[in-house]
């Protein structure tokens, strides 16, 4: 086999884009090593980390291939992890050619998220819900969903600009208390906090602590441990965004 | 309290919908996530009031969760993923995350502390809870849940 080069660069550049989009570790180097060994490439080595992929092939031939990608940490997007899925499939059941693949890969890449005024909605009825499932009132609930979808704008708004995601994370919570305790200031009978309580939990670090979990049983334990750092990280952020608004609001007197 | 549970497995489904459609969960899968995470939410808002024990509702929950994601994954062939990290919303401690920083700014250290611990725990829960599920041999899985094209 002579395309050795070509395979590794489709298999990591396919791995990276798992990665990128929220594969937990395990399925990356699985996938890698799947398509490498469709390709009939069996002389090879992947190593995978929460932010960086290691691969090399034919070693010892005059082939040998070798590469290094650094992947940084990006907002979620299940649906190109399910694309990615199936066409890996398709490529260890032999069924396409390699150009085929690079078409199809560039194609999963670019799978959109959904539209601005569905995510407002979806993110509105998301924290709406989960006010009332922590103990909310309906009518807590209906702020909450308005919070929510304060939240979403300001998230989008944010996204925009170059501030890290602790900041990010902070300022949101933030915007959260300050949207639910203004609303219980002007005098609804709201309970403050299943507002805020609702309003968090698209900033709530569920998904590193899951990834984070599932890296420490497949033993990837030093990616288990970045994403858990990660996810404790995030939580600080929160409690100190709600907290500094709580804090003004006990000083003013409210 | 029997239609406690339905209202609140619906809001469950709806809400974890909802941020299944802020993580670009695929469309033909919005209504799978919604339900995993409505049914890791209702065991363990059962054994949370009916057994009054938070912590052990949390592991089955989770158990639950994941053992149903597992099944969808492999009926569905999608990665356990999507329906994994969609469902294991409801049952993160984000209450438990306002209520600690909360009490420490509030300088209420009992309760900082109380409320700090039983975080931890629920956080705890869910990873035993996980954990369990995916124990259970792959194979197993695959023999019960494989799409039927391939049962003769």
């Amino acid at each position: 086999m002579n395309d050795t080069k070509k395979v590794l660069s489709f298999a990591v550049e396919l791995g990276d884009i798992l990665l990128r989009n929220g594969a937990e570790v395990y399925r990356v180097e699985d996938s890698v090593l799947a398509i490498l060994n469709a390709y009939e490439i069996t002389d090879c080595d992947v190593y995978v980390l929460s932010n960086g992929i290691f691969a090399s092939a034919d070693e010892v031939t005059e082939h040998a291939s070798s590469m290094i990608r650094h992947v940084p940490m990006y907002p979620m997007q299940l649906a190109r992890i399910a694309a990615i899925n199936t066409l890996c499939r398709d490529v260890c059941s032999k069924k396409i050619s390699l150009e085929d693949a690079w078409i199809r890969l560039n194609h999963c890449k670019s799978i959109p998220a959904y539209p601005l005024p569905i995510l407002i909605i979806a993110t509105a009825i998301g924290c709406g819900g989960f006010a009332y499932l922590y103990g909310g009132t309906p009518l807590d609930a209906l702020i909450a969903t308005f919070v929510g979808a304060v939240l979403r704008l300001f998230l989008h708004f944010e996204s925009k600009t170059a501030h890290s995601k602790t900041i990010t994370n902070v300022l949101a919570s933030m915007v959260i208390s300050i949207v639910a305790i203004i609303f219980y200031i002007i005098g609804i009978p709201t309970h403050y906090d299943k507002v805020i309580i609702g309003g968090i939990m698209p900033l709530v670090p569920g998904i590193p602590i899951t990834n984070s979990i599932r890296d420490f049983i497949n033993g990837d334990y030093l990616s288990g441990s970045i994403r858990l750092i990660d996810a404790l990280l995030t939580a600080f952020c929160i409690a100190v965004g709600v907290g500094i608004i709580i804090t003004i609001v006990q000083l003013g007197g409210f | 309290m029997c239609i406690d549970f339905i209202i609140q497995f619906i809001v469950a489904m709806i809400a974890t919908l909802g941020f299944a459609i802020v993580f670009t969960a695929p469309k033909a899968e919005l209504l799978f996530c919604g339900l995993s995470g409505a049914i890791g939410w209702i065991f363990y808002s059962v054994i949370a009031t009916v057994l009054e024990a938070p912590t052990l509702g949390n592991v089955v929950g989770a158990l639950f969760l994941t053992v149903f994601s597992r099944s969808l994954a492999v009926n569905r062939k999608n990665p356990v993923t999507i329906y994994l990290i969609t469902g294991i919303f409801p049952l993160v401690p984000g209450a438990g995350i306002y209520y600690t920083s909360y009490y420490l700014i509030m300088n209420d250290m009992d309760m900082f502390s109380s409320y700090g611990l039983s975080t931890i725990k629920t956080a705890g829960a869910i990873v035993m809870g996980i954990i369990l599920g995916m124990a259970f041999p792959q194979s197993w899985f695959n023999k019960v849940f494989a799409p039927s094209c391939h049962k003769s």
